[in-house]
């Protein structure tokens, strides 16, 4: 197979996923591109760490009191997939519709909406958009436990229209209010309670009560509504099926899933593709896995020009790392603070920082995230008893009969730690420091000697590069 | 000694519950995983304690009247009195408290004043060595016996550390094991394990030799879902913490199905205590319904336990005290259900 379709597929599981060994890409090549990217949209079993597993070792993501057990639970899921898209996918809805535990104090109903988001996060957008605003977690999120018959709450109407679906503009203050009266009633069972244990971040007194949809008929609003030109007796899920039929939502949905898929800018190549992905919006009924297939099978997504276009945002850096050195496989003291480690370097799964959810492309990297992410990337990689990283060494010590120039270490580090795409400067000042000791030997290699400790070393360095930064 | 009981004659009532949940030290749990009991009546539970409340690890000591009554232990660490793992623990004739530890490896033995005594931490494969030592259970002639998770393997001593025999191996079949959990005596010196990942409960003469299996997996009366232990009334009825299914289930003597209980905590002492003094939450909670129908895509044992307050959620251990009394510890509640045979 050529280096054009590695780096091809590469590509594509950086995107469509948290990056990929060698040993996978070279199976993805060998099923073909779209075939791939059908595997990809089409789920089965992700043969995860086993939940039994998890909860034998971890107590806290067993109880999931706190957002850190949560968090650290979602990390082994994306760590151990083999469904790398549905929770790529689910990353994605968390940041658009973002919900934080700092308000809501129960993280398994956090961990709940994202398993929703696994369900359904590929499938028909009003089917999602319906189990979002049923979601116990948005509803205390944006207040829809007091939206009341008598006394409307207008938070999640407002940010259904704004934020998650039509963007400003392309609605009326009139739209927000008879949004809000269709979304009476829909609150969650115990509602009263739930929300005073919440607000008081009691666990007491038998810890959390995790949390469940409920629909009150009698403070439902049944009355005639008029939004967005349409009039009726409308529900909640009346109002969405209208949302759906805007031109606005389908290019809000299609932009954001283009920004978070391909490039952080959209130039005017990207808009043609974005145009595509609304005709498939359209023909597919709202069905974003169709849309999801005309992005990743267009010849923008596949070109050259695609790639690298985008600043990975931090857990997908975390996340490829930790998969590339095929650490935390197992239960691993420590996983928490694999997640924590996304959290400084600015995205907390679990704790966006608001509704509007996290600022991506370039404003993830400021001097402190930086060396964040250079030092846990660089220690997870230039661990030479991580598996990923001694299948690296493997290879390595099998070709040319272990013996490697300077130049083909620098070469070899980079390719099968992406491939990773340096500039030429950067390639040089590489190899000046590869050269320092000479050619490598790693005939009759053996674990953490200096051999493979100079590996590791240029491994860790090709990972501190800027274009590792960059998915 | 006949472990026969009548037909028909089998009832287990609810008595009570004990706990609270607490962020700190004195009154309540913090993720307990095994109880154990002094002659004296004194209770002695372990707080496992999750990653973030490390420093809580210790053993609480109430009486069933749910007097708070002390506690020792120094939480997480490395010195003789600290944990890392805390599982499982037991008490000889002599009222010496043994606690093993998963990730030190190793067994601590205090006197039930709290009193560090002396510690078997002998980490590998070998006679006496450990590889992640889970439940624990001393039989009427002291003897220790420690299923050694990670070793595949059952591991038995006398009191003073002595290693006297070993039986097990890794796989499905008789006398194998998959990450084994649990483990409790008969009155007349059987010995049961909960073979966590077979779904089984697996019963051996003193001296190893096997005897029976008892289960499968599953959902369904007599079937287990990652079982995590198990222990053994006077008149043989076993009792299984199917800690996967969220449940406990009653075998008879024979190892048929004989009952399946769910859970059904009431507020314990402490729980009354603290909503008397919490009234918003005491009155919103006299409104709700605790014990709700749930959406389908909530119905799993774990999900409808976690929604569902009176029900066990991580049962992770039964215990018997010296009346025969069932104590189921759940450690996702902090608290322990208690039955007593009727």
């Amino acid at each position: 197979m050529s280096s054009q379709e590695i780096g091809q597929m590469a590509h594509l599981m950086r995107r469509a996923g948290f990056s990929a060994t060698r040993d996978e890409l070279e199976e993805y090549v060998e099923k073909g591109y779209e075939a791939v990217v059908e595997e990809l949209l089409h789920p089965g079993d992700p043969q995860n760490l086993p939940d039994d597993i998890i909860r034998r070792y971890h107590t806290e993501q067993s109880e999931l009191r706190l957002s850190d057990g949560a968090a650290a639970y979602w990390m082994y899921r994306m760590i151990t997939t083999k469904c790398p898209l549905e929770d790529k996918l689910a990353l994605f809805w968390h940041g658009l519709f973002a919900t934080a535990y700092s308000k809501l104090n129960q993280a398994r109903a956090l961990l709940n909406q994202i398993d929703m988001f696994r369900r359904h996060g590929m499938g028909n957008l009003s089917t999602l958009l319906v189990e979002l605003s049923k979601d116990p977690a948005m509803i205390i999120w944006l207040d829809n436990n007091d939206n009341h018959k008598d006394a409307p709450n207008e938070n999640f109407g407002r940010e259904l229209l704004e934020l998650f679906t039509l963007g400003i503009g392309n609605y009326t203050e009139q739209d927000v209010k008879e949004c809000a009266r269709a979304f009476t009633g829909w609150t969650l069972g115990n509602a009263e309670y739930m929300a005073s244990r919440a607000s008081r971040d009691s666990i007491w007194p038998y810890s959390r009560i995790a949390w469940y949809f409920q629909y009150r008929d009698y403070d439902h609003d049944d009355g005639e509504k008029t939004f967005l030109g349409e009039t009726g007796k409308f529900g909640g899920e009346d109002i969405i099926e209208i949302i759906v039929r805007q031109e606005a939502t389908a290019r809000f949905i299609c932009t954001r899933l283009f920004q978070f898929f391909a490039a952080d800018e959209v130039d005017d190549a990207g808009e043609q593709v974005i145009n595509s992905m609304i005709q498939s919006y359209w023909d597919s009924k709202h069905e974003i896995r169709s849309v999801l297939r005309t992005l990743f099978n267009s010849e923008y997504f596949k070109s050259d020009q695609a790639r690298f276009a985008r600043v990975k945002g931090p857990v997908e850096l975390v996340v490829g790392a930790v998969r590339l050195a095929g650490s935390y496989t197992t239960p691993t003291q420590g996983i928490e603070q694999v997640a924590r480690q996304a959290v400084y370097m600015g995205q907390g799964l679990l704790q966006p920082p608001s509704v509007e959810g996290w600022h991506e492309g370039i404003e993830w990297v400021d001097s402190g995230a930086l060396v964040e992410r250079v030092n846990f990337v660089a220690h997870e990689i230039s661990n030479v008893n991580n598996p990923g990283v001694r299948r690296i060494i493997e290879r390595l010590a099998g070709e040319n009969g272990g013996v490697l120039s300077p130049e083909v270490l620098v070469d070899r580090c980079l390719d099968l730690l992406g491939p990773v795409l340096v500039s030429s400067s950067t390639r040089k000042s590489l190899v000046e420091y590869a050269a320092r000791q000479g050619d490598l030997h790693l005939t009759g290699h053996e674990t953490g000697d200096e051999a493979e400790q100079r590996v590791a070393t240029m491994l860790g360095l090709a990972t501190s590069t800027r274009e590792f930064q960059l998915a | 000694m006949s472990t026969q009981a009548a037909a028909g004659t089998y009832t287990l009532d609810y008595v009570k519950t004990i706990g609270l949940t607490t962020n700190q030290r004195g009154r309540g749990f913090v993720n307990p995983y095994d109880v154990a009991f002094s002659k004296d009546g004194r209770i002695f539970v372990l707080n496992h304690c999750d990653s973030a409340r490390r420093n809580l690890m210790r053993v609480g000591i109430c009486s069933f009247d749910e007097e708070y009554l002390g506690e020792f232990g120094d939480g997480g660490g490395a010195a003789d009195d600290q944990f890392n793992s805390p599982v499982a623990m037991a008490v000889d004739s002599k009222d010496r408290v043994y606690i093993t530890d998963e990730l030190h490896h190793r067994v601590t033995i205090f006197d039930s004043a709290g009193t560090f005594l002396s510690k078997w931490d002998a980490a590998g494969s070998g006679d006496g060595e450990f590889n992640g030592p889970a439940g624990i259970t001393i039989d009427a002639q002291d003897n220790v016996y420690i299923v050694d998770q990670h070793n595949s393997r059952v591991q038995k001593f006398d009191t003073d550390g002595k290693y006297i025999t070993q039986w097990g191996e890794a796989g499905s079949g008789p006398s194998q094991f998959n990450l084994p959990w649990g483990i409790g005596v008969d009155s007349s010196g059987q010995v049961y394990v909960a073979d966590w990942r077979n779904d089984r409960i697996q019963k051996f003469t003193p001296d190893g030799k096997h005897l029976a299996s008892f289960g499968q997996s599953g959902e369904g009366d007599g079937q287990f879902y990652r079982p995590s232990g198990v222990a053994v009334d006077s008149k043989g009825y076993i009792y299984v913490a199917d800690w996967g299914n969220e449940r406990v289930q009653v075998l008879n003597p024979g190892g048929g199905f004989e009952k399946l209980l769910k859970g059904q905590a009431t507020l314990s002492k402490w729980a009354h205590d603290y909503l008397n003094v919490n009234l918003e939450e005491k009155e919103t909670r006299e409104i709700s319904n605790l014990i709700p129908d749930l959406p389908p895509q909530y119905n799993t044992p774990h999900h409808i336990s976690s929604q569902t307050e009176p029900y066990f959620w991580g049962p992770v251990s039964v215990r018997l005290d010296g009346d025969d009394r069932l104590y189921v510890t759940e450690t996702n509640r902090h608290r322990i259900q208690i039955f007593q045979r009727g």
